[in-house]
């Protein structure tokens, strides 16, 4: 609760508490936010993301919702309908598959067959991606299900500073938004940062280059980021010099900022962590194939998930997971091409 | 069952005229009754061995502590027949090896899972029958007729629905018993599934665990009445509350459920009063103590079902004092509880289940993007 008032001098946060500062901040400055799910209030979340969000603003606006995703999210729908904006937390994103109906039908076209009369300020968050042993329902990227459902914002942060900036853009951006947090890097203290002071938010479908490169650009977002930064440091020993893109957003893409980097690279690999087939790294592909495909001197590859549910056993989840070593033997393959 | 010495013959003996009213429990042998109290420490044991296993670091993944809640498993399982579904959930991992393990607990015709096959999926080996691609309680088996769930909540009562009406389409006249906490009835497919159900009459006995908390929300905040067991009334199916706490109130209510699904009459809904012991799972002991009120755990926890099963062992005769004072294992968490607590035989079991787990390895890395479908042949 010390949150929103620190005169100690800054320190860096992690990636849990930039989300918490968000909704602090978010929760004071606009009393129509709603926050609900599971657990949320009197726990305070399942990893804390909402920890002494009740104490302070009551439980009438951070709300300990039964175990119904489904309803978390269609009531979300009405209250928004009724004027409010609304937090909705996923205890697992693996679980927004109970609340499905509800949002693609229902709140993803709210808009669109309502001719713009209602907007449906809407942000559903959850903690997601594998790697940490979660097994099949507690690893699950899913947002391509998302990206397939027309009117929702989906978004991926990666980093503190991006996460706080991101879901403040969110919650601002008055259209539906499905926002996959990374639960591997909540707590990861080499990712910790100083945040700024003042309040600032990051509108939707800017991408960011995080490492700047001249051989190959990888396109990625979310965990994957990170495994391409130390593909990037492999390459580096080897003579080739890697572009790292962290697009953010899903939806919106960021494309010219992806053109861009490849009009200098000229080579494409685009890394998700969700299967591939129908996978988000396919859409990139197909969007530089249509678009910039004159630059391309290789043929654009992806790095994605095998086509495989995320198993528990450790050796059967790092097969089907991209790896470092997998992004560096592709890389090899395409500036070799 | 063939055992049918009766436990309680007096109990039996109602004014004249009246049809004497006669109770599951009352058709159980003496020996069945030294067995459920068997089954119990059993089931205690495995919780308290994995919590001191994973506090030795010998275990990876989350532990659903089952403590304080096995007069449910116990009384829910010991009277299904070989033939009958189950399917258990996070909390019941016990389920697994108590289904059908009467008496003799290596017979090979078991329709239960081995103790050796659920150590080797708690401790992630090929040896589980899951192959170690899922976690925990993730396992299940179509020879044992063991349904294999997923984490969705409520996500396998259409599942057990399904498998009843199959059976009987073939001709069987099994039952499927189905876990579930308090929390899950708030998942849409619970009352969809039960709907269902109701409307083909198909044998779904739904056990509802109520420990009082679902994670760190209480039950009022999940199901708006008292008893979990009202939602019934609106399927037009018996809902019956059982003290959870006493596996022979559970037995009695479970297998009145059973029989009427097994006459043709339908699913019905059986709330177990019970309490949670520790946190949700135990990364969550620590913070379970702040948001559960001291007092409340203590109250929750004061009705250890080993304790009520033995008292009631020891009225009926079954058990003379000395013996009763033999293993002394409720109200001993974990770090408290030392093999003496248990009968030798329990320890033995599931020294030789770890013992298989150690033995069996990890699963070769490419199973991973095995089983994706099937193959052809
Ligand atoms: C559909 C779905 N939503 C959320 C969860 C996360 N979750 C796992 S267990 C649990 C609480 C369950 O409470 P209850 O049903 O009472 O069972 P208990 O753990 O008390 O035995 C929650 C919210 C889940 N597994 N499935
Ligand atoms: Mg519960």
């Amino acid at each position: 609760m010390s949150l929103v008032v620190e005169h100690a001098a800054p320190v860096k946060k992690n990636y849990v508490t930039a989300l918490k500062e968000a909704l602090f901040e978010e929760m004071e400055r606009n009393p129509n936010l709603i926050c609900q799910g599971e657990d949320i209030g009197i726990l305070g979340g399942a990893f804390g993301v909402t920890e002494g969000l009740q104490a302070r603003y009551g439980a009438s606006r951070v709300v300990d919702m039964p175990i119904s995703e489904a309803c978390i999210v269609g009531s979300a729908v009405g209250l928004a309908l009724g004027g409010k904006t609304v937090m909705a937390e996923m205890q697992f994103i693996d679980f927004i598959s109970c609340g499905f109906d509800q949002i693609v039908n229902m709140m993803a076209t709210y808009h669109y067959r309502t001719a713009g009369e209602v907007n449906m300020p809407v942000v559903v968050r959850g903690p997601a991606g594998a790697y940490g042993g979660g097994a099949l329902y507690h690893s699950q990227m899913n947002e391509a299900w998302f990206c397939n459902s027309p009117g929702l914002r989906v978004v991926c942060p990666s980093t503190p500073y991006d996460a706080k900036g991101l879901l403040k853009g969110a919650l601002r951006d008055g259209n539906p938004c499905i926002f996959f947090e990374i639960k591997e890097l909540y707590r990861k203290r080499e990712i910790a940062e100083f945040l700024p002071e003042e309040d600032y938010a990051i509108p939707l479908g800017k991408a960011i280059v995080r490492r700047e490169g001249s051989d190959l650009t990888f396109v990625t977002y979310g965990q994957n980021v990170y495994h391409c930064l130390q593909a990037a440091v492999e390459l580096e020993k080897l003579g080739v010099n890697a572009e790292v893109i962290d697009i953010r957003t899903l939806v919106p893409l960021d494309e010219d900022t992806i053109f861009t980097s490849i009009a200098k690279t000229n080579h494409l690999i685009a890394v998700n962590e969700a299967p591939m087939t129908c996978g988000f790294a396919g859409e990139i592909v197909a969007r530089v194939s249509e678009k910039a495909f004159e630059y391309l001197d290789a043929p654009p590859m992806r790095i994605t998930r095998l086509d495989t549910p995320v198993p528990w056993a450790k050796p059967l989840e790092l097969h089907v997971l991209p790896s470092v070593e997998k992004l560096v033997n592709a890389a090899l393959k395409s500036v070799k091409f | 069952m063939s055992r049918t010495s009766g436990t309680a013959p007096a109990a039996n003996a109602t004014q004249k005229g009246d049809t004497p009213s006669i109770r599951p429990r009352d058709l159980l042998s003496k020996e069945d009754c030294l067995e459920i109290f068997r089954q119990l420490y059993l089931a205690r044991y495995f919780d308290v061995r994995l919590i001191k296993e994973k506090r030795l670091g010998h275990l990876t993944g989350t532990l659903y502590s089952s403590h304080n809640q096995e007069g449910v498993l116990v009384g829910s399982l010991y009277g299904l027949k070989p033939n009958d579904w189950i399917s258990p959930i996070h909390r019941d991992m016990p389920a697994f090896f108590l289904k059908d393990i009467k008496f003799d607990w290596r017979r090979a015709d078991r329709m239960g899972l081995s103790i050796e096959e659920v150590c080797a999926q708690v401790w992630g080996r090929v040896g589980s029958p899951g192959r170690a691609r899922d976690n925990w309680s993730h396992i299940g088996s179509r020879s044992k007729r063991i349904i294999h769930s997923t984490s969705m909540l409520a996500g396998t009562i259409p599942v057990a629905a399904g498998v009843v009406y199959a059976d009987r389409l073939d001709g069987g006249d099994a039952v499927c018993v189905t876990f579930n906490g308090e929390g899950s009835t708030a998942q849409g497919i619970f009352h969809e599934a039960i709907n269902y159900a109701a409307v083909h009459k198909l044998p779904v006995v739904t056990v509802v665990e109520n420990n009082q908390w679902a994670y760190g929300t209480p039950a009022e905040l999940e199901c708006p009445t008292t008893d979990v067991a009202d939602r019934a009334r609106g399927f037009g199916i018996p809902g019956l509350v059982a003290d959870g706490q006493d596996v022979f109130d559970v037995y009695d209510k479970v297998m009145t459920a059973i029989n009427y699904a097994r006459s043709g009459r339908g699913p019905s809904i059986v709330e177990c009063k019970t309490f949670r012991a520790y946190g949700h799972g135990d990364h969550d002991d620590d913070r379970a103590n702040k948001y559960r009120p001291k007092e409340d755990v203590e109250k929750g926890r004061a009705r250890d079902p080993i304790a009520i099963c033995r008292a009631t062992l020891l009225a009926l005769g079954h058990i003379d004092a000395a013996h009763a004072e033999t293993f002394r294992a409720e109200g001993k968490n974990a770090s408290e509880a030392k093999n003496d607590d248990f009968p030798p035989e329990v320890v033995t079991f599931l020294n030789e289940g770890i013992e298989f787990a150690l033995q069996s390895s990890l699963p070769p890395a490419d199973e991973g993007a095995k089983w994706v479908f099937r193959e052809a042949k």
